[in-house]
Order: C-alpha cells, then structure tokens, then sequence
C-alpha cells in the first residue's frame, strides 16, 4: 500500500467514524462506575431501580410514556404525593420489577423488557448482575454529592435523546445554588444554626451524619451546621445524644408513613429541644417526590430550607418557584390547595417562619 | 478415719458453703449496686453527679412530681427505666441459661439453642412489617416464641419420650428456619420504611426503653425468673440423668418441659421489647458456675447478679461510647465469644483431666 | 415389695425375657445373675420400670430406690447434698429441702458408714466412696425398695467388701426388699434368693442355696464351676464358687 493510498483511506475512515454514528444515532456514554453505556437510540423502556429516578425520569422526559417499570417504594410517593395527581397513569406502571432493597425480579423485569435500566452502583454485583446477565442494559448511578446527582440526570437526559432537558435544568440548579452559596458560604461556624434531620425516628431513632450524605450537605449549602456531624452516614442514635446535641432546628423524614411533627413534640425528652422549644420542627416536604433524597425538585428544598435555617437572609417566594418549577418539570400548574398539601400545611402551618410558605 | 480415708483428705478438699457463698454474694451485690449507678449517672448528655442524686432524691420524696427540666427527663425517663430494663433483661436471660444448661446436663446450650428467640425475632419482624407495634406487638412476640417452642417439641417428640439430643436438633432446625423467615421479612420490607428498625431490631437494642416498655416486659421476666428460681431444687434432681431423676420421683420429660415454658415466657419477653441480645444465657452461667458450682440454689441467684451487672456494663457503653447507638447484640457477641472460647477450653481440658 | 409378673421384652425378634414372674417382698434380697447380654440389666430396668413391657406387668412402689452402676457425670456438689436429692420425691416439684430432709440425708449417711464424708465435693471421692454415698441417695428416699445395677462391679476388692457387708448388713435388717444383679456368683451370698438368667430366655429361681449348684452355675456361665471353701485366719470358713480356671494347676 502507498502512504498516498494509506492516508487516503485513514481519511475516509475518520469521516465514516464521524459520520456513520450521526446516522445510526447510537448513544453511548460512561456512566458512575465507569462502565460503557450503549444503546441503538433513545431509551424508551426504563426501568428504574433507584427510588428518586422514577420521578426523574417523569421529569426529564415530560411524561410517563418511557417508564417501563419501578421500585415500589418510588411508587408509594407517587401514590401519596402529586405526581400521582398530575399522571394518574403512573399508578399503573409495574413496580414489581425490583424489590424494596434494589435487588431485582429478573424474570419480571425480563417481562417488562426494558432496553435500559438504571440501578445503583457501588452496591455489589448482587444488584447488577442479574441484569447484565440476563442481557439487559444497565446504567450505574451513585449517591451522595450534588455533583453525582447532576452527572446521573444528565446521563438520563441522554438516554432518553434529551440532553437539552438536562442542559436547562442545570442552569436552574446552578443558578439556586449559586445564590444560596453566595450568601452563605461566608457564614462563621458560630453563626449556623444547628440542624439535625431525622432519617427515622418512629420506634428508634437515626440521625443523617456527615460523610456523603445529601442532607448533610444541603444543611450545610443553606448556612446551618449538621448537628449529628459526628456520625458516619445515617446512624441510629438515642435520645440523650440528641439532647446533648440540642439541635435548633429539626427535620423529618419522608419515609416513614403517617409521621408527624407530633413525634418530636410529644416526646419527653426531644420536645425539649432547642428546636421543639422554638417551633422549629418540620416535616421535609413531599412533592414530585420526597424531598429529603436528591432529585429533579432539589433547589425547591434549598430554597425551603434556607428559608427556615436563615430566614433574615432569605425569603424566597417559594409557592411562586413552585408553580414554575412544576410548569417546566411537568407541564402542571399546581393549585394552592397542591402547594398546601405538598409543604403539609395542615401539620406545621403555625411552625416558625412557616408563615413565608402560606398563600397570600 | 482409716489409711485411705486420711490419704483421701489431701484430695477432696471440704466444701465449707455458707462463708463462701455469702462473701460472693455480697460481692456481687456490691457489683451490681456499682454498675447501676454509674448506669444513671453516664451517658451522652453531661450530668452532674451531685445534680443526679438531687433528681433522683426529689422523684424518691415524689415519685408523681412533673419533671420539667430536660436533665431530670433524662436521668428519670431515659436512663433510668432503661438501666432496669437492662439488669431485669440480664438477669432472666442469665437465669434462663443456666436452668436449660441444668435440664439438657449439657453447659453449651442456650435460649437460642431452642430456636425460641428467632421464633419471637419472627414474630416480631412480622408485626412491624405490618406496621404493629405496643403491646399487640408484645402478645405476637410470645406467641410466636412459643410456637417456635411447640415446634421443637413436636419434631423432637418422636416416640412418646423426648431424647435430649433430638431436642437440641430441633432447637437447632426451628431457629434455623424461623431466621429464615426473618430473613424474608427483611427482603419483602421498604428498606426505608419498617426495614431498619427490623435489622436494628435483631441485633439487639434497648434505646427505646421507656416506662411503659419496662412495666410491660417486666412481669414475664420476673415471674419467670422467680419460678424458675422455686425449681432450683428441682433443676439439680433434673440435671441428673434420666434413669436416675426418674428413680428420685422427677419426671424429666414433663419437667423439663415447664423450664422450656418459663424460658420461652423470659426470653420472648425480653426480645419483644429489645431484639436479640444474646450469649448472656450461654456465658453468664458459666462464670458463675466458677464461682459458686453447679448446685441451682446458689448458681441461680449468682447467675442472676452476674447477668444483671454484666448486661447493664456492656448496655452502658453501648449507649455512651461513639454518638451512635451500637446495637446490644453485637457487643455482647464481641465480648461473649472469646470469654466463652476460653471457658470453653477449660471445661474440656478439666473433663480430659480427670 | 418389687415384682414382675408374665414380663416379655423383645428387641427386635429375639426374646430378651420371657413370662418373667420374679417377687421380692419386704425383708428378702435377690441376687440377679448372669452374663452379659442375658437380660439381666434388661430384668433390672423392668422392675424398675425404665423398660416397657411387651406383655405382663410390673408391681413396685411409687418411689424405688436406686443406685447406678456409675455416677452421672455432673455431679459437683458436696455429699450431702447428693444425698438429700433422694427426698426430692417427698419435696414436690417446688419444694426445698428442709431440716428434717438434712436429717434424714444425715441418718442415711450414718446408716452406710460414711458420715465423716458429708461435707466432701462428690466428684473428689474414689469410685468406692461415691458407691456409697449412691447407696445413702437410696436410703434416703424412703423407699422400702432397693435397687442395685452391678454394685460391685467397678470396686476395688477392698470396696467390694465394704458394700457386700453393707447389702448383707441390710438384708438383715429385714425391712426392705432388695434386689442387685451381679456377675460374680459369690456375691449373691448376699442376697437370700438368686434369679439365674439361663440361656434362650430361661430363668432360674429360688433359695441361694438349692440355685447355685455347679451345674446349674456351668450351664449359667459356660465355664465349669467348683464349690469351695476357704478357711481364714481366725479359724472360720467360709463357701465359694469359683470358675475352674481359677487358680494354678498344683504340681
């Protein structure tokens, strides 16, 4: 072969390497474990595992038609929470595809047969395994970081052949935070109200510690300090701890059914609490999804939560975010009566500087 | 006294007992006291010694009195009915082992032998998969432990006479299968919902201890330590073998299976209201049986001591030692395993010795 | 009084006893015999009514008192408390030993010579000294009945003597029945009856006397069996039987 020839078809080759993929519309990319994702063209059977990224899925792609399956647990929130209202038709998607503890059904996720599905990384081979054996696609994702969070939307965003979706919603979140952190990022350690978000609190109590944990880092985006610093991860802890700890603000989780600020306030030792004593005890709001984990509704919780840790700092106008975010999310235009029932009016409507959340 | 008998005095050393016994109860009193008292005055909340007896001095002269301040809520409501719980849990578990440790004439079994606490642990994990709790939670507790029960005796019962190794089988099949089904429990719970307190459950956990909790575990534990401690007696004509209890007027067979009963009452109480804390029912009987030998009428009573000190000890630094609460079952693993390796090794050796 | 009446056992197809009728009353002693695998253990456990009986019936008081061929193993307690675990069928099954209850563990003690010993640890004694304070366990029931499993058998002869003294001292009490199996013919001396366990399920039974004769001992045992008799050396003698290989061929 003469070098003419040789470059002239290493030439041909580069443009056909370009040229061919624009046509075929392949999409390919890396996801959280490093392993290659690849599909013929965008995703329209999803299963997901993870419990955030059914919701995430509704909303980046604007609607329930590629969602093939989900967890159980991401079903019950959309049961009791909004998105249930705004597609009624979600109520019908299987979520018998996996278990309550990520460990999939194979053969009804065979059933389902989904052409990618999203599951926890860095969880051990028993959660993806069974996957990849059965020759399904998987896309890994891993929790903790906003960072992470952004890297597994946009990655969904690609799936679906909608990387705009997630190009837009990044700006929105850049943006919230970058207007959180610009006031806060100054404030001394002696200056942030202590938090402490309880991850369970029915029948033993565990506390959301620092060390990738997303409450952690969000109590600490909006000016407060994590109270329960000391832990690792969400840890059980007792009542004298918590007392030792004297949080000035306490938030709920959204996992446990039927919880309410009562829990704190009933108790004989919590209702004594800097928190409890002052009213500042809150149920984390329940939306599109709960907003104690990261999800597509994220800078809402920002936004909610600096408002209460730094109410001299903030006041956002949050049921007017809402019913933005909620336009571009899901094309819905919420009610008062929506908002009311998403930021649980009804239970801690007279909590301290709850008022900036009533309707006018 | 005639040449043999004399020879015979350099080996069988008298055993003078009520000198003996009465310093190693005191002892263990004395222990005991110790611990419980550090038990209310420790704890991730500082509170002033001083402080600690002014607040416990006030609710003595006025057991009805509101407590308003949040160190009293804690040392009266947190600590203290949680240090009770743990000496009366210790104790029954300590009692309970060292009773079937008698009847089974074997010193290596326990509540757990049995299959009874993962019978109760799986009547526990079911009720809060279905979101019971309080006392209807307590009633399935029992039930299932003693089902659990009733399921050895059962397998074990094959030709009218229940054989000890038989029972010890079954003991170990039903514990085997009902920690299986705990094990699905897990499996079919929400992870984020009833899931961790199903697994902090099962490892063992007094943190939740309140009043309310220790009124209601309480009278099992206590009459089925008392009773079994009226079967002290009874307990050393038991661990005799069969043909010879049977000759002394016992029948082991029905006998033996009333101490399973009283056990399966003590331990299904305690797990209902704390999960499995086990190795107390193993170990403790061994210690005590050093130092006051095999006869129940002072092996119970000393098994009681020492369990109600040891458990309280271990529970304490359970509560005090990181922010997070280590679960009971684990630390008493920890500690309980090697002592009983140790013991263990001393009792085969004396038995090879001799 | 301790008796069996018609009592069949089978293991299997093989007749272990057949129609056994055998009687001990109040103030008479029995020596089982035979060797092993013939049914005496199997005699011994009828009437004490740890075997159950294919055919026929057993007669015996509430309480037996019995004493094992050996200890069980985890006997460590002190003597005396050994001992008083024989008045656990008067104590019910809550009940605790009481004064009287000592006082009889004591007596009980005395009555087998071993008093000295209450305070000992069990397990300490030799396997002579335990014997005994099994035998006092016995006593101490109450029970007009005495049931041995081969006393002598583990003894040293200098133990042996001690309880054959003791089996002859009670018998001649003549308030209890007593009953023991044993492989040595001469310590059925004493007892006042025998009961041979003959080959294919036969028994013999009666007078010490008019049973142990050499033909019936050959045909017990297998082994030819000489009467004899031994002079001490206080001038008096005494009976035996010993095998035929006993001994030393004299020149």
């Amino acid at each position: 072969m003469t070098p003419t020839l040789a470059r002239g078809l290493g030439v041909a080759a580069l443009l056909l390497g370009t040229v061919v993929p624009a046509f075929s519309q392949d999409i390919t990319f890396t996801d959280q474990e490093g392993r290659e994702v690849s599909l013929a063209g965008p995703a329209e059977r999803i299963v997901t595992i993870p419990m955030p990224m059914a919701s995430s899925v509704i909303a980046i792609d604007g609607g329930t038609d590629h969602l093939a399956g989900m967890n159980p647990v991401s079903k019950a929130a959309i049961t009791e929470g909004i998105l249930g209202k705004i597609f009624p038709e979600s109520r019908d998607i299987n979520d018998s595809v996996t278990a309550a503890n990520f460990v999939p059904n194979v053969e009804e996720l065979a059933a389902v047969n989904p052409d990618l599905v999203i599951q926890w990384g860095g969880r051990g081979g028993d959660l993806v395994d069974p996957i990849t054996n059965a020759g399904m696609t998987a896309m890994l994702i891993l929790y903790g970081t906003e960072e992470r969070t952004r890297g597994y939307m946009g990655m969904t965003a690609e799936a679906l052949g909608k990387p705009e979706r997630f190009a837009e919603h990044e700006v929105w979140r850049d943006a919230v935070m970058s207007e959180i952190e610009a006031k806060t990022k100054d404030i001394p350690e002696g200056e942030r109200p202590k938090v402490l978000h309880f991850s369970r609190i029915l029948n033993g109590m565990s506390a959301a510690g620092s060390g990738n944990n997303y409450n952690d880092w969000y109590i600490n985006l909006v000016g407060g300090k994590n109270a329960a610093a000391d832990l690792e991860g969400s840890k059980p802890v007792n009542a004298e701890q918590v007392a030792a700890w004297d949080p000035d603000i306490i938030t709920l989780n959204n996992f446990e059914p039927g919880l309410t600020v009562q829990a704190v306030y009933d108790d004989p030792v919590l209702s004594l609490t800097s928190a409890a004593k002052n009213h500042r005890v809150y149920r984390l709001p329940l939306g599109g999804y709960r907003w104690d984990p990261p999800n597509q509704e994220s800078p809402l919780t920002w936004m909610w939560l600096a408002n209460i840790v730094h109410p001299e700092l903030f006041d956002f106008d949050l049921r007017a975010e809402m019913k933005s975010a909620y336009k571009t999310l899901y094309a819905y235009e919420l009610s008062e009566a929506d908002i009311d029932s998403i930021l649980w009016m009804d239970m801690q409507g007279d909590a301290a500087n709850y008022d900036a959340f009533q309707a006018d | 006294m005639s040449a043999s008998e004399e020879g015979l005095a350099s080996l069988a050393r008298p055993f003078v007992r009520m000198p003996r016994a009465v310093a190693i109860y005191v002892g263990a009193i004395v222990v005991l006291a110790l611990v419980l008292v550090t038990g209310v005055s420790v704890g991730r909340y500082a509170v002033d010694p001083v402080r600690i007896l002014d607040i416990v001095g006030q609710s003595l002269a006025d057991p009805f009195r509101d407590l308003a301040e949040v160190d009293e809520r804690i040392v009266m409501l947190v600590r203290l009915p949680r240090v009770l719980l743990v000496a009366l849990s210790g104790a029954a578990l300590a009692v309970s082992g060292a009773a079937l440790q008698g009847v089974f004439r074997n010193p290596l079994v326990s509540p757990q032998v049995l299959g009874i606490s993962q019978g109760a642990a799986f009547g526990g994990a079911m009720a809060i998969l279905f979101g019971i709790w309080g006392l209807p939670l307590l009633a399935i507790v029992f039930l299932s432990g003693l089902s659990a029960l009733a399921l050895v005796g059962f397998i074990a019962r094959i030709n009218g006479r229940s054989e000890i190794v038989t029972v010890i089988l079954s003991g170990m099949i039903v514990g085997a299968m009902f920690s299986a089904l705990v094990s699905l429990a897990q499996f079919l719970a929400d992870p984020n919902g009833p899931l961790p307190a199903i697994v902090y459950w099962l490892m063992g956990s007094f943190a939740s201890t309140t009043w309310e909790r220790l009124f209601v575990a309480a009278p099992g534990l206590a009459v089925g330590m008392i009773l079994l401690w009226a079967l002290r007696f009874r307990l050393n004509v038991l661990s005799l073998d069969e043909a010879e209890a049977r000759s002394l007027g016992a029948r082991p067979d029905v006998e033996r299976w009333l101490v399973f009963a009283l056990v399966a009452f003590i331990v299904g109480s305690q797990v209902a209201v704390s999960g499995i804390v086990g190795w107390i029912g193993l170990v403790i009987p061994h210690a005590a049986r050093l130092m006051v030998g095999h006869d129940h009428r002072t092996l119970l009573p000393a098994s009681m001591l020492l369990g109600a000190a040891y458990l309280v000890a271990v529970d304490t630094l359970a509560r005090t030692m990181t922010a997070a609460e280590i679960p009971l079952g684990i630390l008493t693993a920890l500690v309980g395993a090697p002592v009983f390796a140790v013991l263990l090794r001393n009792h085969y050796r004396d038995r090879t010795a001799k | 009084m301790i008796a069996l009446e018609n009592a069949t056992v089978r293991f299997g197809s093989r007749a272990v006893l057949e129609s056994l009728s055998v009687a001990v009353p109040i103030g008479r002693s029995l020596a089982i015999l035979g060797p092993n695998g013939r049914g005496k253990t199997t005699a011994l456990k009828a009437m004490l009514g740890f075997q159950p009986l294919d055919t026929g019936s057993r007669v015996a008081p509430k309480i037996v008192g019995y004493v094992p061929q050996s200890a069980s193993l985890n006997q460590r307690y002190s003597v005396r408390d050994v001992v008083v675990m024989g008045r656990a069928a008067h104590l019910g099954l809550f009940g605790q030993p009481g004064p009287e209850d000592f006082d009889a563990a004591s007596r009980a003690l005395e009555h087998v010579g071993i008093a000295a010993f209450a305070d000992w640890m069990f397990d300490r004694l030799s396997g002579g000294e335990r014997q005994l304070v099994l035998l006092a366990r016995a006593l101490a029931t109450g029970s007009e009945v005495i049931v041995l499993d081969e006393p002598a058998a583990a003894l040293d002869l200098r133990n042996q003597e001690r309880l054959l003294r003791l089996l002859t001292a009670l018998r001649d009490e003549r308030n209890r029945a007593i009953a023991f199996t044993t492989h040595d013919p001469n310590h059925a001396f004493a007892a006042d009856d025998a009961l041979l366990m003959m080959p294919g399920a036969e028994t013999l039974c009666g007078p010490v006397d008019a049973v142990l004769t050499s033909d019936n001992l050959e045909r017990l045992y297998g082994v030819e069996m000489r009467h004899t008799t031994i002079t001490g050396p206080d001038g008096r003698t005494r009976n035996a039987i010993l095998p035929a290989f006993a001994g030393k061929e004299a020149a």
